[in-house]
Order: C-alpha cells, then sequence, then structure tokens
C-alpha cells in the first residue's frame, strides 16, 4: 500500500470526527470504508465477528466492575468524610486547606478510577468550603483540575485498563507501577502550593482554630472506610489474591458495603448508580468496538506497518521519539479523549515504541501522564467541564488556572525519563 | 408511539444493568471457586458474555441520553444552516451504519446456529445464545438512530439528557 490511501484514510477519520459523529461509529465507519474499497474480505461478517471478539472477554470485565464501583461512591457521602477527616491537620501547611484537593483527590483517585469523577466528587465538597473561607479562586480551581488527574494515574485506573488491553501488558503490573509517580505527582503539586503560598502569603485566609491532638485522631476515624477500601483494592491485586478483575469486583462489593453501612445506598441510588455505570461502559464499549475493527482493517491494509516505518526511518532516539510522542498526544488530545486517543494510536505506535527498546509497562505510566495534560488542555479538557459544570466559570479563564498544573505535568514526565525506577520498581518486586 | 420505543429502550436498559450485576456475581463466583474448589466451569466466559450483553443493550439508552461522545467542536462553532446539515449528516449516517450493523450481528447469530458454533472455552455455551444479546441491542440502536432522525424531521426532541450529573470516564 502507499503512502497515499494512508493519508486518504487519515484525512477521512479526522474529517467523519470533526463533521459531530458519534466517535465510536466514526471508527467503525472509517474500517468499513477501508476494508470495502482495498481489500477483498466479507466487509460486515469481519466487522460483527471482530466486534463480538472484541466486547466478550474476560479482560475487559474489569473496566465496567471499576466504573460501576466510581459511580457508587460517587452517590455515597465518602468524599465529605475525607475532607473533614483531612482539614485539621492542614492547618500548620503553608497553603493549608488547598493541599485538601491534592491530597482529597489522591486518595478518591485510589478507589476511583476515572479523572472526571475524582475532579467532580472531590470538587462539590472543596470549591464551596474554599470558596467561604476566602481562598482565592484561581489557585482553588487550578489545582483540583491539576489534582483530578491523578484519578487517571493512580490505580485503579481506567485509562490503564484500556492501554492493557490494547497493548496486551498485565493490567496487575500496569497498576502497580502508577502508585510511585502517583505519590511522586502529589509531591509535585503540593511543594508547588506551598512555594505559592510562602510567595502570596496575604492570599492565604487564617487557620481555623488549633484542634487538640485527641479532636485530629477523632477526624481521622472519617477517613477509615475509604482507606479500607483502597487497601482491599490494591493489596487483592499486589498480593496476588485477585486479578484486576477480580479486585474491581472487590472493590464494588466493598463500596456497596460502605454505602450501606453509612446510610446512603437505597434502592434509587443501587439503580441510579447501576444505569450511570452501563451507559458510561456503553459510550467506551462503542469506541473500543469501533477501535477494534478499524485496527483489524488497518492491519488489512497494512497501515500501522508503513507508520512504524515512517517513524523508524526518522531514527529518532528514545528521548526524542518520547518527545515528539508527547507533543503529538497533546496535539491530539486538544480533540480526543483520553480513551480515543490510546485506543486509536497503540496498535500503529506499538511496534516502533518497542523498536526504540522502551518498556511497555513504563510507556503505559508515560501516555497515562500525557493523557492527564491533555485533560486540562482546552478545547477538549474533560477536566475543564467538570470544572465549568460545577463553577459555572469560562473555559479560558479555567485553562489558565490549571496552567501551572500543566507545567508540572511536563516536569513529571521528564522525572519518570530520567528516572525510570520510579515507575518500574514496584512492579519489580511482584 | 413516543413512549412505546422509550419504554423498549428503557427494558433494553434494565437488561444491561442486570448484565452488568451478573457478570459482577460471575466474577465473584469465580474467585470463591478458586479460593474454596467449588468446581464452577466455564465463569470467566460467562463473565464475558455478561459485558457484552450489558455494553450493547445500554446502546439505545445511552444514546438517547445523549452519552454517546462526539466531538462538538465544529457543531458549536458554524452557522446555524451549516450545523443543521452537519446534524442531519450524522444521522442519515447513523441509521446506515447502525443498520448495517444490526443486520451483520444478527447474520452472526444465525450463522453460529446453523454451524453448531461452540465456545472454545471450557463453557462450551453454543455461542448464539449470548449473541443473541448483542443483536438485539444492535436492532435497538438502529431503531433507537430511526427514531432520532424521525424525530428531527418532525421537530421533535429525541434526546433526554439525564437530570443529575453523572460522573464520567476520563
Amino acid at each position: 500500500m502507499d503512502i497515499g490511501i494512508a493519508a486518504l484514510l487519515i484525512v477521512l477519520l479526522i474529517a467523519v470526527l470533526a463533521s459531530g459523529f458519534w466517535i465510536g461509529l466514526s471508527l467503525l465507519g472509517v474500517a468499513v470504508v477501508a476494508m470495502q474499497a482495498w481489500t477483498s474480505r466479507p466487509v460486515g461478517d469481519s466487522m460483527v465477528f471482530t466486534i463480538w471478539g472484541s466486547t466478550s472477554s474476560w479482560t475487559l470485565t474489569a473496566l465496567p466492575l471499576f466504573l460501576w464501583m466510581g459511580e457508587i461512591l460517587f452517590r455515597s457521602r465518602l468524599t465529605a468524610d475525607l475532607f473533614n477527616g483531612l482539614a485539621p491537620w492542614l492547618n500548620r501547611v503553608p497553603g493549608r486547606l488547598l493541599h485538601a484537593n491534592v491530597i482529597g483527590c489522591g486518595i478518591f483517585a485510589a478507589v476511583s478510577g476515572s479523572s472526571a469523577a475524582t475532579c467532580a466528587t472531590i470538587g462539590k465538597i472543596t470549591l464551596p468550603e474554599l470558596k467561604q473561607r476566602g481562598y482565592p479562586d484561581d489557585i482553588a480551581m487550578g489545582s483540583l483540575a491539576g489534582a483530578g488527574t491523578f484519578g487517571l494515574l493512580i490505580p485503579p485506573s481506567i485509562i490503564m485498563i484500556v492501554y492493557a488491553v490494547a497493548t496486551d501488558v498485565s493490567i496487575a503490573r500496569l497498576f502497580v507501577a502508577g502508585v510511585v509517580p502517583g505519590l511522586l505527582l502529589m509531591g509535585i503539586f503540593s511543594a508547588y502550593l506551598v512555594i505559592w503560598a510562602l510567595r502570596h502569603p496575604g492570599q492565604v485566609p487564617a487557620a481555623d482554630a488549633e484542634m487538640d491532638l485527641a479532636g485530629k485522631l477523632r477526624a481521622l476515624r472519617h477517613l477509615g472506610p475509604v482507606v479500607a477500601l483502597i487497601a482491599l483494592v490494591i493489596g487483592a491485586i499486589y498480593s496476588g489474591l485477585a486479578t484486576a478483575t477480580e479486585s474491581a469486583a472487590l472493590g464494588v462489593a466493598g463500596s456497596l458495603l460502605l454505602s450501606r453501612l453509612e446510610g446512603s445506598l437505597s434502592w434509587a441510588t443501587f439503580k441510579d448508580g447501576l444505569g450511570a455505570a452501563c451507559r458510561v461502559y456503553c459510550m467506551i464499549g462503542l469506541i473500543l468496538a469501533g477501535a477494534a475493527f478499524l485496527t483489524l482493517a488497518m492491519g488489512f491494509i497494512g497501515l500501522p506497518r508503513e507508520v512504524a516505518a515512517f517513524i523508524g526511518s526518522l531514527r529518532l532516539g528514545p528521548f526524542a521519539l518520547l518527545m515528539l510522542l508527547m507533543v503529538f498526544f497533546i496535539v491530539l488530545g486538544c480533540f480526543l479523549d483520553g480513551i480515543s486517543m490510546v485506543v486509536l494510536t497503540m496498535a500503529v505506535l506499538l511496534p516502533t515504541v518497542q523498536a526504540a527498546g522502551i518498556d511497555l509497562v513504563w510507556f503505559g505510566v508515560f501516555v497515562v501522564l500525557v493523557v492527564e495534560m491533555a485533560q486540562i488542555t482546552p478545547p477538549v479538557g474533560f477536566n475543564l467541564f467538570v470544572l465549568q459544570g460545577l463553577t459555572g466559570r469560562e473555559l479560558p479563564y479555567l485553562a489558565r488556572c490549571a496552567l501551572p498544573f500543566f507545567g508540572l505535568l511536563v516536569l513529571a514526565v521528564l522525572m519518570i525519563y530520567l528516572f525510570p525506577q520510579t515507575v518500574l520498581w514496584l512492579p519489580g518486586l511482584m | 408511539m413516543g413512549s412505546t420505543l422509550a419504554r423498549f429502550y428503557g427494558a433494553l436498559m434494565a437488561g444491561s444493568g442486570v448484565a452488568l450485576v451478573a457478570a459482577f456475581a460471575a466474577v465473584v463466583a469465580g474467585m470463591l471457586d478458586r479460593w474454596f474448589g467449588l468446581g464452577l466451569r466455564g465463569l470467566d466466559a460467562y463473565a464475558g458474555y455478561a459485558i457484552a450483553a450489558a455494553l450493547f443493550l445500554a446502546l439505545p439508552g445511552t444514546l438517547q441520553r445523549g452519552e454517546h461522545i462526539r466531538v462538538t467542536l465544529v457543531l458549536q462553532r458554524v452557522p446555524a444552516a451549516a450545523r443543521r446539515a452537519l446534524e442531519a449528516w450524522c444521522l442519515a449516517a447513523g441509521v446506515a451504519l447502525s443498520a448495517a450493523l444490526a443486520w451483520f450481528a444478527c447474520r452472526l447469530v444465525w450463522v453460529s446456529w446453523q454451524t453448531h458454533d461452540v465456545s472454545p472455552a471450557s463453557d462450551a455455551t453454543p455461542l448464539w445464545l449470548p449473541q443473541l444479546a448483542m443483536a438485539l441491542g444492535c436492532v435497538g440502536l438502529a431503531v433507537a438512530m430511526a427514531d432520532a432522525a424521525w424525530s428531527r424531521l418532525h421537530g421533535l426532541d429525541f434526546e433526554q439528557p439525564a437530570g443529575t450529573a453523572a460522573a464520567h470516564v476520563e
């Protein structure tokens, strides 16, 4: 096949996506056109056969279950408890309650797989509190937008499951690999807030009345249930007691039990959460199905080979290749959501990445970090959309608030490049 | 007619929810089986069938809630006439593609039934059974697409956005 066909297909795909056609169906439609035009295979039969094969797999089962778990927690009082448990401990730290965004998002991310869910749930609690206490809007919203992206990196993570399914990497290893970079990123964000607070001492409101130690310890009790859930999900994976899919089921069971105990689980909220989980899974699943068939069609006409050969012919070193991919993903992230980005590009990029000698688990964490950046860059940035919904502010304002945190994410990418052990050490122990 | 179709989408949506709970149950049963040696067979495959059913049965309901994502960047920025044209194209192409998908999904069920195709895993399920859910969901999507196009032609609202914010995926 020649480059002309490849270019034509890419232009066609971009045009169809831009016309507002549903993303999953766009992938499916372009694949149908490509198969029809350039192969002699029976298009319809291979389409449904590929779709059936890719959507009825055991590995994929982790995805809807983690989505469901997130929806259950989203409807519980868990986040309010988080804030109450954390607040008394932050009085002495420069930046005070601003860190509630970072720590709250970090903890919530460890039980939820999604950055928008993290951003929305934590934001609903912290933003009104911070505003009422007089913290400036821009840093409160910016830090929330940035910290919300922890949902992607700290396991369990929906996008990691998608990456693992697309690249045949172990979900459990990838989850474990995300732990240290996630903590690193929390550290970087908190350090930035400390520096910001020291440089703008006038803008941080006065501390609350100091609680005695007994009071602080009593407040900690609020964190108990969440910590138990995290320990259950991550501990089950890490100890080898359960696979990633099974730990998702444990997470569902645990979050049902938690919301039952705290009294927020009713038949109505159960139905509501289940329905929302089904719809979100349906949306992602349709994209995955479309991408599976597009991958097959591209394979038949040889596009991945061509693109990999093209990138290979540039003879880039690993660093230049990664920087190129980072820019590529950030640009792509202006138009697509993270999951579509991963499923669309992985089949094509994987051979090149492997040829450059890059570890696929490490590359998964790299991709997740870059997708995190895409979450807070306009015009398509899911966290910005969530914040817009929460605060009613304009997108450009929110993007400006989030800009420093974009820079911090770039810094994190450089750090995991310079110190790959931050990613690879923990899975190496498994 | 509108309410009959809405009930149809609602029934499929309920089926999707039941399928997700079934997938959860299959995974839990598999775990108990491994820990306590209950001698259950083929649970992995059942979980896979169940999530496939959950996905496909939710297709029309998700479309109706407007939760299938699309790139709206261009749609929001072009003049009204161009936007109407783009939306007409989307609905027309959506009807055609979902109809083809429904047709071939039904054909897959028929072929599996005719050839007595059986799952290669230890469950040995006749494959037309779980594939039936996929066919049903795809037919539902085709009906919903046609419904959406019809509603647009007659100036009715097809989408029923969710009242409460759902936790999104990203």
